[in-house]
């Protein structure tokens, strides 16, 4: 089983996790909306996997390249 | 009776030598050495350009350089030069083809009456004069102290050939394939290229290697951590592409020349169009949201305009703010820059400006138009992006942008805002710029700009919350495209649908203009 840690694109500041611990995520799938810039910014899982953490909260700020989530699959 | 062999009638017997020290060029450095490169998951140069040409076309040049070992007057093998050129041809066309034999002495330099390749040399010369693109093979590593030793002296930095490195650069297709570690000389003659590719695992490039980095910094790196395709693709934009296998590599060099013109004099190459000019896709009428906030997959978009399977991306992975193609309309080539709103809004910052230059003086340069798909809310803003020097750097691609004389189209699918939106027009030219219905435009978004400008009138308010939206909100019913359109201040809104058609026929009669200004461009002038 692999571990997958998904990573912020972009920096700003998480406005909503939409998938709960546990949730499978299908490849290309949103796991949480960022907010960077006025735009709602999808973090997507590409190649999908289960939902093991979320390494930050609602409304925290993260920054380009921060690990926000792990997967596995 | 004599027993002497009777004297040769003809020159079969310097025929047969020809055929041995021909044997001596392809055994490269010996077999032990072969075996070692090919553990290490490397093909041989000679595999090399075989697998990257057309079938049989290599016809090498300087076959014969080399170390030759003698027993008295008796040849007894030769150690061949570490560089293996030569003319071939590629989908049919000419090109220019060389590289290091890393297999002899790491493909160090050779010093014979002439150089054959790596920084200038016989290879550059034949793309040079013949106006016929190159393809460096770079797998070499360059000066080493110990050419004192041989020499005596110490050798100043340089080499002729550079100038002609630079010289090409303006004249015909360069591409650089890092397929090795590459430091110093090879390193900096894979950068001075209109593109490069590097291979996952077996490429590393970079200024120094880890020792002379621990020895200078204290810093104890990996060659992978120092300059593999993670650093020198993803997050410096130092090499442009980087692919899995050689195989793919020689797959993506032979892509990227498709799209490229022999030399700056020739037109670049129109191939048969199957993809029907006026297919108006019904996606395009709602792939941007209402909701402004949203943004949407602009990689979709350009393929619902382009002709279908005839996107080629330059540096995908760096400057993600910004996408980069090669493409075709209706057969022709075409480069397409379009902002990217899943990153920071499609904002410019350093990396986004960068590539944009770049990718705007390869297509001048080889006289293909351009595409402007435009969703930009102006330069990158904060105090990391002033401190990168946003500003600056995004000013030389506005700069870059305003000395290019290729016909250029300005399709704004949403935002055009400041300096970043007027850098996607075609000031030298027709100035052409179409608009979605869902374009916006300005000197700078309406939110924002309000509490900047009506400071006083908002603070002033009973309530200022409420004053700032009502300005707002009456200074946006009147940024309606619509408005603009009426004052032939942007020469007309399209439905979504119709943007290939009408891009097509637009490139399609630009043809008359970009054959009858074919040759290099003389660049004036200081970049900011």
């Amino acid at each position: 089983m692999a571990t997958i840690q998904i990573k912020a694109e972009v920096a700003g500041s998480v406005w909503k996790i939409v998938t709960a611990i546990g949730d499978t995520v299908e490849p290309g799938g949103t796991l949480m909306i960022l907010e960077s810039m006025k735009m709602e910014i999808p973090v997507i899982a590409e190649d999908g996997g289960k939902v093991e953490k979320f390494t930050v909260a609602e409304t925290e700020a993260v920054n380009e390249g921060q690990v926000v989530a792990v997967l596995t699959k | 009776m004599s027993t002497e062999a009777p004297a040769p009638t003809d020159w079969g017997p310097e025929v047969e030598e020809l055929r041995r020290r021909r044997t001596y060029a392809t055994a490269l450095g010996g077999e032990e050495a072969v075996a070692r490169h090919r553990e290490r998951g490397r093909l041989t140069i000679r595999e090399r350009v075989a697998g990257l040409v057309d079938s049989g076309s290599f016809q090498e040049v300087g076959t014969l350089t080399g170390q030759g070992k003698y027993d008295g007057a008796a040849l007894t093998g030769v150690q061949p030069a570490p560089y293996v050129m030569g003319l071939a041809s590629i989908d049919g066309r000419p090109v220019a083809v060389g590289g290091e034999d890393f297999t002899i002495r790491g493909g160090s330099s050779w010093s014979g009456d002439r150089k054959k390749g790596g920084q200038g040399g016989f290879v550059e010369d034949l793309a040079a004069s013949y106006r016929i693109p190159l393809v460096n093979l770079i797998d070499g590593a360059g000066g080493s102290v110990t050419s004192i030793n041989k020499r005596g002296h110490a050798v100043f930095p340089g080499v002729h050939g550079f100038e002609r490195s630079v010289e090409l650069l303006g004249k015909v297709p360069v591409v650089c394939a890092v397929l090795g570690t590459a430091a110093g000389g090879p390193a900096g003659r894979a950068i001075l290229s209109h593109w490069s590719v590097m291979v996952d695992g077996i490429s590393q490039v970079f200024a120094a290697g880890p020792p002379v980095v621990e020895r200078s910094l204290g810093q104890k790196l990996t060659k992978e951590e120092l300059g593999g395709p993670q650093v020198a693709v993803d997050l410096a934009g130092t090499i442009d592409n980087r692919v899995d296998t050689e195989e793919n590599c020689f797959a993506q060099v032979k892509r990227f020349l498709s799209y490229m013109p022999s030399n700056v004099w020739e037109m670049p190459p129109e191939v048969a169009c199957t993809d029907p000019v006026d297919r108006c896709d019904e996606e395009l009428l709602s792939i941007v949201p209402r909701d402004r906030r949203r943004p949407y997959n602009m990689r979709k978009l350009i393929e619902h305009v382009v002709d279908r399977g005839s996107v080629f991306e330059i540096q995908p992975t760096y400057g993600k703010g910004l996408i980069t193609v090669l493409a075709r309309m209706n057969g022709k080539v075409v480069g397409v820059i379009a902002n990217n709103p899943m990153v920071y809004g499609g904002a410019m910052d350093v990396k986004a400006a960068r590539k944009q230059i770049h990718f705007v003086e390869l297509c001048d340069c080889f006289h293909i138009p351009l595409v402007f798909l435009v969703d930009v809310p102006g330069f990158m803003v904060g105090r990391d992006a002033e401190a990168a020097a946003t500003l600056r750097e995004g000013m030389r691609a506005v700069y870059v942008g305003l000395q290019a004389s290729v016909p250029m189209y300005t399709v704004v699918i949403r935002k055009c805002y400041g300096m970043a939106g007027m850098g996607t027009t075609d000031k030298n030219g027709l100035d052409l710029k179409i608009a979605w219905p869902s374009a916006e435009w300005g000197s700078l978004p309406i939110e924002g700009g309000v509490a900047a400008a009506f400071r006083r009138d908002i603070a002033g308010a009973a309530d200022p919350k409420a004053r700032e939206r009502e300005i707002e909100d009456e200074l946006r019913s009147m940024a309606s495209p619509f408005r603009t359109a009426e004052a032939f201040g942007v020469e007309e809104i399209i439905d979504p649908r119709e943007t290939r058609p009408y891009l097509c026929r637009f490139i399609d009669a630009a043809q008359a203009r970009l054959r009858t200004t074919l040759g290099p461009k003389a660049k004036y002038g200081v970049r900011p």
